[in-house]
């Protein structure tokens, strides 16, 4: 501990309380910290009780305005857990209710997606066919390049004529989902729809791209990200 | 509370002909004192005797308006008319009562009040009322009881000390084997009459009470101590839940018959009996017939926040067998592993049974049924785990005291002190580590690196017939030997692996439990429920399922495609600090802050055995293997071992000297390994702790231990790390002892 001199009177005070709780090791740093507490929870009581007190018409700041702003500022932020009997009651009627059967394999065990965070919390903004930079082709409705053409049931994205206006996908959030709605010139697959195409998701822990095509009649090429509704399907 | 009750019910049946349903929750010391309407002697008399109706002092009104209330509760409409009728009540102010009613009264009440004036109480019972953060659950219980306690006989507040001292001479002067016994009367009576004192804002008298007497309490209770002498005023008090709980519940003791007559006898001799009536009022007495407890015995079961466990409360049959493992036969050739094995499938020749399996088919008496809770169905994937599992086993060390194993220590270099929690794999192929910068850390063990799914554009690509499809599926790109997980917003105190390596827990001080997966390395769920810290999180073993603790005193069971809990078990006093699954998955065991460790029984959510005994929170708990036992570390620096079917302590280690943050038993069980923040992992002869246990008739029903002092015996061996405190340890499928922790220089 450095020379008793040099510590201002509010730290001693702190060190002083800090022993009295018991506290015998920290770091020194922690009495900067608390006195830092301290002041802002002060001078946030003694800011709402004169609130209070000319609210009150009061001429003076008196010890009932004090504790009201005591009472309500421990109501806001220092809230305590629910009284013993009040869990106790919850806890029985929450536990009257048998476990659920599980059903049996369904893919991964999540709760329906809107209490999951897996969908984007973005869209891709549409894009007019005209309008694109000279980055390349145009969205022409055509199979793109690299697509097993061997297998039907695979739907292809012609991935260059989109632009994407958001920065996709933060870490938090889950795999991406769109459809794609590729045009009627396809010229593989005149089906109405092809399946969607699911991994084999045994081995796969959470939802995986859902592709659907379409034959919509529509020129451009759009992204869509799908709607919640069609997962919960799956 | 209930003594109240109790005593009301006395007074009740002297002017009522219907009599009402006696509360029979008051152990025998309130049988032993029917006779007398203890807490109402003040305002009793009036209601009991009055035909006339003038109801004099306020006191008298109030005790009228409770009677009422009373009454109203419990149906006996006719009576509340006669009162009402004879007492010239009007009915206007039955219902000022009501409205107050919240579910916070017993807190609030549970003091005794001084007999004020009507609107004195009111405003004190809408200042603490309001003083509470509890939703209004409209219950009339807490408004009869809040008027109720306004009459605890209170004496005189100087006395009190002269009270305590009196108690106090007549203990130390009765014969030396009923005085331990009756020593453990002093810590709850002295808090208990600080507490009114302070209550009823004697505050000079509280202090200079406490001054007096804190210090012969037993050292173990010094924390608690410390807290009650930052307590001087009733305001400070109010946000105090594990006060108010300590207040409300009884404080249970465990007594013999013969000790337990001499101490009342002594009490009700006396004239002024304000202790018998704080004894009544705030303790259970556990009475047992039989030879008073020493002072050791006493000591080791005692030290948690409500006194000990109540005979009765260990009493229900548990289930700690384990579940059958599934039949699963073994592959003689290796090649076959992605094979589909099941039974009776006629290629494979004369396949090996598992050598896990249960060759018997008669069901362990006392394990829990298949379906006792529905658990999930083994996937392939899960089969072939287990298949590797069975593989390794047999490549396992058979530990012993002369085989000890070899401990690999992962140090977290550069965590700044901010290492909150780590779990292993149980194949021990990835690490996680949750830090106070609310990142979760996960790291690959092995040279194979993570990596993550590719995106759905690069899957649509690849030949989904090909033999390694699990390969494909990854993206080279991003592997790498750790991956962050970004999402919680605030430090990470409990982390879990799911035991087939799909999902990861972690649980946060921001109240929420994240689900995140480990193919995509991204979050799927956010599991809201605790408004507060939680403190602890564990998958369950067949996975599905997952329990939390946390700082609002409950801990919930979980399934991951819920998005409530399922369970919800709620008795602590304090804290929830550490929450395990037993191995078959049907009980979970809750340590806590209030230093008692519960047993809850998963289907009906019910509280099957309460443990006491630990001086400080409860920070470590492991199930041994075969689910008979359960061993707990906490502050304290000693490890408790717990028979789970008798429901008794059966050994203690000591020999740490800081917490304990690690406790595992090792593959076979034959070894337990602690972990602590003095930077020593320990490792201790559970075979031996285990072995010669003679629970006779006797012990079983009483629950007296006669505990070995063997500690030394059963410590195999002390290792230091290098100013790391050890906080997680994880024993390899081949019994190698994995340790972890944060340097911290």
């Amino acid at each position: 501990m450095s020379a008793p001199k040099t510590i201002p009177k509010d730290a001693q005070v702190m060190m002083q309380i800090l022993k009295d709780m018991g506290i015998t090791e920290y770091e020194p740093r922690v009495i900067n910290q608390m006195l830092e507490f301290t002041y802002r929870y002060v001078t946030t009581i003694i800011e709402d009780a004169k609130i209070y007190s000319t609210h009150a018409k009061k001429s003076t700041v008196d010890a009932d305005d004090i504790k009201l702003a005591i009472q309500c500022r421990m109501d806001q932020s220092f809230t305590s857990p629910p009284p013993r009997d009040f869990l106790l009651e919850v806890a029985r009627q929450k536990n009257q209710t048998p476990l659920p059967l599980i059903k049996p394999y369904t893919g991964p065990r999540l709760p329906p997606d809107r209490y999951c965070l897996t969908a984007p919390n973005y869209r891709l903004k549409t894009v007019q066919k005209k309008v694109l930079p000279s980055a390349g082709r145009i969205s022409v409705p055509r199979l793109s390049v690299g697509a097993v053409s061997s297998r039907p049931s695979t739907p292809t994205q012609g991935s260059s004529g989109v632009s994407v206006s958001k920065v996709p996908v933060p870490v938090s959030l889950a795999s991406q989902r769109f459809t794609v709605q590729i045009p009627s010139a396809q010229s593989h697959a005149p089906k109405s729809a092809t399946p969607p195409v699911l991994m084999s998701s045994s081995l796969i822990g959470q939802k995986t791209l859902l592709m659907s095509s379409s034959l919509s009649q529509s020129e451009s090429l759009k992204r869509k990200h799908e709607d919640e509704d069609d997962y919960d399907a799956l | 509370m209930a003594a109240v009750q109790g005593g009301l019910a006395d007074s009740e049946e002297e002017k009522d002909t219907k009599t009402d349903p006696s509360s029979d929750v008051c152990g025998n010391s309130n049988n032993a004192n029917d006779a007398k309407p203890v807490s109402n002697s003040p305002g009793a008399n009036a209601p009991s005797g009055a035909t006339k109706t003038s109801v004099g002092t306020a006191e008298e009104q109030q005790t009228l308006l409770a009677v009422l209330q009373f009454l109203r509760k419990n149906n006996l409409s006719e009576s509340v008319e006669i009162l009402r009728r004879e007492a010239g009540l009007p009915e206007g102010l039955l219902d000022v009562k009501g409205a107050d009613g919240s579910g916070t009264g017993p807190g609030a009440s549970a003091g005794g009040l001084e007999g004020g004036d009507a609107s004195a109480l009111l405003s004190r019972v809408t200042v603490s009322v309001s003083g509470v953060q509890a939703p209004t659950k409209a219950c009339d219980q807490p408004d009869v009881s809040v008027v109720l306690s306004a009459y605890t006989q209170q004496g005189d507040p100087s006395l009190y000390a002269v009270y305590y001292s009196d108690l106090k001479k007549f203990i130390e002067t009765v014969l030396d084997c009923h005085r331990a016994e009756l020593s453990q009367v002093f810590y709850p009576l002295f808090v208990h009459m600080y507490l009114e004192l302070v209550y009823n804002n004697h505050e000079n008298e509280a202090k200079s009470f406490f001054q007096r007497f804190s210090g012969d309490q037993e050292c173990y209770y010094e924390n608690d101590l410390r807290v009650l002498s930052s307590l001087s005023k009733r305001e400070h008090m109010r946000g105090n839940e594990t006060l108010m709980d300590f207040r409300t519940s009884k404080f249970v003791l465990r007594i013999s018959r013969d000790s337990y007559q001499l101490l009342k006898r002594h009490l009700q001799e006396r004239q002024n009996n304000q202790i018998w009536n704080i004894i009544q009022e705030h303790l259970y007495i556990d009475i047992f017939d039989g030879m008073p407890r020493s002072k050791s015995q006493i000591d080791a079961m005692s030290g948690s926040l409500a006194g000990e466990a109540k005979r009765d409360a260990n009493k229900s049959k548990v289930y700690y067998g384990l579940l059958k493992e599934p039949e699963i036969e073994l592959p003689l050739d290796d090649e076959d592993e992605e094979a589909e094995n099941e039974e009776g499938k006629p290629k494979k020749k004369k396949p090996k049974k598992d050598s896990l399996g249960s060759k018997s088919k008669k069901q362990d008496p006392n394990a829990p049924t298949q379906t006792r809770i529905p658990l999930p169905e083994l996937k392939d994937s899960d089969k072939l785990d287990k298949i590797m599992y069975m593989k390794e086993s047999t490549k396992r060390i058979r530990l012993g005291p002369e085989i000890l194993p070899s401990i690999c220590f992962y140090s977290f270099l550069n965590a700044y002190q901010g290492l909150t929690a780590v779990d292993f794999t149980d194949d021990s192929s990835l690490i996680a580590g949750g830090f106070a910068d609310s990142t979760v850390r996960v790291w690959s063990v092995t040279p194979k690196k993570l990596r993550k799914v590719k995106s759905a554009a690069d899957l649509n690509l690849i030949d989904k017939e090909s033999d390694d499809v699990l390969e494909r599926i990854m993206d080279e790109k991003t592997a790498s030997e750790s991956k962050i997980l970004y999402g919680h917003s605030g430090p990470v105190y409990g982390i879990s692996f799911s035991p087939d390596r799909n999902y990861l827990l972690s649980s946060s001080e921001d109240g929420t439990i994240r689900l995140w997966s480990l193919h995509t390395f991204t979050c799927l769920v956010g599991y809201k429920g605790h408004n507060y810290p939680v403190w602890d999180t564990q998958f369950s073993p067949h996975g599905y399922y997952f329990i939390s603790g946390g700082h609002d005193r409950v801990a919930r069971l979980w399934a991951t495609d819920h998005y409530q809990p399922l369970r919800i078990f709620a008795g602590h006093l304090a804290d929830v600090t550490c929450t395990r699954f037993h191995p078959n998955s049907n009980y979970v065991a809750t340590g806590s802050s209030d230093r008692t460790i519960r047993l809850w029984d998963v289907v009906n959510g019910n509280c099957v055995r309460i443990f006491t005994g630990h001086k400080g929170p409860i920070h470590a708990l492991a199930f041994s293997p075969n689910g008979k036992f359960l061993a707990s570390g906490a502050t304290d620096g000693r490890v408790l071992l717990w028979d789970i079917g008798h429901g008794i302590m059966v050994g203690e280690l000591k020999g740490h000297s800081e917490t304990i943050y690690s406790l595992r038993f090792s593959r076979d069980g034959e070894l337990l390994a602690s972990g602590s923040m003095d930077n020593t992992v320990r490792l201790w002869d559970s075979l031996k702790a285990f072995d010669d246990l003679e629970t006779d008739d006797f012990t079983a029903t009483t629950g007296h231990i006669h505990l070995q002092d063997n500690s030394q015996e059963l410590l195999l061996g002390t290792y230091t790390s290098k100013s790391t405190p050890v906080i997680h340890l994880h024993f390899t499928r081949r019994n190698l002892l994995l340790a972890a922790g944060a340097y911290n220089p």
